[in-house]
């Protein structure tokens, strides 16, 4: 599904050590615009540090990152938010104490234009841009569910487990990013809660035809419906890469499985 | 309307009675009612709804009373200072919200931003004779500046060892006033000229209906006058870009960093704006007392306006306006008790966080209508 003849994202080479441990080892990667890829491995072969790195978090050790052909090797977290990268955290990141509305508002953080001297002395910009940005909020929350919008004024730590994951997808979309990177978001999830998601997902594909997603998961039924291709993560390497019909039946990647749970790795 | 008049009745009593037994009296009746008001849900709710319903009423209501206070305390001159002081403290609280309270950085150096402010517009008024109303900002600016060159150090450390460094800054600022030939040393600066407007001097009592109010009154309503403009730039600063980013810092800086949001100018930026309304708050202190002293800007005065802040309310500015009365008056009138008046103070904070731990006022939602 290339549409462009350049990958969005691809790394070369790209390695951080933690000590004297390869948390992420000489990894290629690479991701064309409007593909979603799936991440798997088993816990602690280094997907979400590859996030890390990729977001900014982590400097990495060797190798390159390049997103929409720039290196963003170096660049701190908030400025590669702001080329419209934006993630979910595999133990939901959200701002607890605040509401969920105020979540996904800040979520457009990186989107608003207003400054100090608009809040001191044009308070009326602030003002609309703020009430745009919570009407917009808002109907991004009712996108996924219509009682999450109802509670967008309640404390995100008072919402249930899954209405936090929600919201925190939204404020990953509220900034309408070119780059998504899920971590895990079925995580703790039941299967009904996980059908759900998945439909949230496909909804999103359809409303932004354009948007490119990574998603790192452990439920496999996941992966095989959602993921174009799919790599194969193991103590920091990549071990396949490919279709998930093809991955699920490489033998390295049963064998990284086996001795943690035995997953099913038939679709 | 009948609670309010209650109250401010309580408040102005309190701040006249002398005696022993009516100030312990009245210290109980408010404890005996924030107890009632914690306790009984109804009570708790019937005041919230009667005053939203009310709400331009109640706040008219205030402001006659809050206008109106000297001309009832005009035979009380240290009165009215104890309620300019309030004021000035509420500046200073009001300030410090935006760090303790919505961004989480526990700064203790409000003593030093203070201090900036008096000690700048003081000098500059010794040394240029530049009138009052220039120095106001530019006190503020210059604190502000300390803020700057404290905070990018600050962004280095973390909570509890960021706190620390801010302790060390305020005594390093003590140190330095008490000790350089050019800050007066201990002995300060004195004979700061009152301000002006036109002919009329701050000095001089204001003459009413007849009737004859204090000098410090002028100042009192100066402060007042400052205390709004501040609380209307809180609120501004709350429904902005800016308050939602603090609050996104206070709960989680990487997850905050990875929305867009620099997380160093915003922590930056906190201290520079709460120090500019120190230091303007710092001007306005050093043309009342004509004379200042290092001893007036010690840590102490830091710890009084973070014990402000979190007994008012973090993150609230209604609750910190009320925690600045509270806590600038109780212990004016506790002298009486002298040799137990830090034991009382240490047990009303006490109690204050074993009823009330978020503070008198906790964080509201905001509402987006």
């Amino acid at each position: 599904m290339a549409l462009d003849n350049q990958p969005i994202l691809f790394t070369e080479d790209l390695t951080i050590a933690f000590g004297g441990l390869r948390a992420v080892d000489h990894v290629d990667f690479h991701i064309d615009k409007g593909e979603t890829v799936g991440l798997i491995g088993p816990n602690g072969s280094g997907k979400t540090t590859f996030f890390n790195l990729i977001t900014g978090v982590y400097r990495p050790d060797e190798g390159k990152i390049i997103f929409e052909g720039e290196n963003v090797i170096g660049e701190r977290p908030h400025q590669i938010a702001r080329r419209g990268i934006s993630r979910t955290f595999q133990n939901s990141r959200l701002f607890m104490d605040i509401s969920a509305l105020d979540n996904v508002l800040i979520g457009m953080y990186r989107k608003q234009k207003t400054n100090l001297w608009d809040t001191l002395f044009w308070y009326r910009r602030v003002k609309s841009e703020l009430r745009e940005g919570a009407k917009k909020a808002m109907d991004l929350l009712a996108f996924f569910s219509g009682e999450l919008k109802e509670n967008c004024s309640k404390i995100v730590a008072d919402l249930p487990y899954a209405d936090r994951k929600r919201v925190e997808i939204c404020r990953a979309l509220a900034a309408d990013p070119k780059l998504l990177l899920l971590d895990e978001p079925t995580g703790g999830m039941s299967p009904e809660e996980t059908e759900e998601l998945l439909d949230d997902i496909g909804k999103v594909k359809e409303k932004n035809r354009e948007i490119t997603i990574i998603i790192i998961e452990h439920d496999m039924s996941v992966i095989g419906r959602v993921a174009d291709r799919v790599y194969v993560f193991n103590y920091g390497m990549k071990i396949a890469e490919g279709p998930f019909s093809t991955i699920s039946r490489d033998q390295k990647v049963i064998e990284a499985y086996l001795g943690e749970e035995t997953e099913d790795a038939e679709a | 309307m009948i609670i309010e008049t209650l109250f401010f009745a309580l408040v102005y009593l309190f701040l006249v009675f002398e005696k022993t037994y009516s100030i312990l009296g009245i210290l109980a009746s408010i404890i005996l009612l924030s107890i009632l008001i914690n306790k009984i849900d109804q009570l708790n709710s019937f005041l919230r709804t009667s005053f939203s319903k009310h709400k331009k009423l109640a706040v008219l209501y205030g402001a006659i009373f809050v206008v109106g206070l000297p001309l009832l305390l005009r035979n009380y001159p240290y009165q009215i200072f104890i309620i300019f002081n309030a004021g000035l403290f509420a500046l200073l609280a009001l300030g410090l919200n935006w760090q303790i309270g919505s961004t989480n950085i526990v700064n203790f150096a409000t003593g030093a931003s203070f201090a900036t402010g008096a000690y700048t517009s003081a000098l500059l008024a010794k040394h240029t004779g530049l009138p009052f109303w220039i120095l106001l900002p530019i006190g503020g600016l210059a604190a502000a500046g300390i803020g700057f060159i404290l905070g990018l150090p600050c962004m280095k450390t973390k909570t509890y060892y960021l706190s620390l460094v801010t302790i060390a800054f305020t005594l390093i600022v003590y140190l330095l006033l008490n000790n350089l030939n050019w800050t007066g040393g201990p002995d300060g600066i004195s004979d700061i000229p009152f301000p002006k407007i036109g002919d009329y001097s701050f000095g001089s009592p204001i003459r009413v209906f007849g009737l004859e109010i204090p000098f410090q009154a002028n100042f009192y309503y100066l402060t007042i006058l400052l205390v709004l403009v501040t609380f209307i730039v809180d609120r501004r600063l709350r429904y902005s870009r800016i308050g939602l980013a603090w609050n996104a810092i206070r709960s989680d800086e990487i997850a905050a960093e990875c929305q867009g949001i620099d997380v160093t100018y915003s922590k930056v930026l906190s201290f520079c704006l709460n120090f500019f309304f120190d230091g303007v708050a710092g001007t306005v202190f050093a043309f009342c007392m004509s004379h200042i002293s290092p001893e007036s800007f010690t840590f102490n005065v830091s710890v009084t306006v973070v014990a402000i802040v979190i007994v008012g309310g973090l993150d609230n500015a209604v609750g910190v306006l009320f925690g600045s009365l509270l806590m600038t008056v109780i212990p004016e009138k506790l002298q009486v008790f002298q040799d137990y008046r830090m034991l009382i103070f240490g047990f009303l904070i006490l109690m204050m966080l074993l009823l009330r731990p978020k503070g008198l006022f906790p964080q509201t939602v905001r509402k987006y209508e």
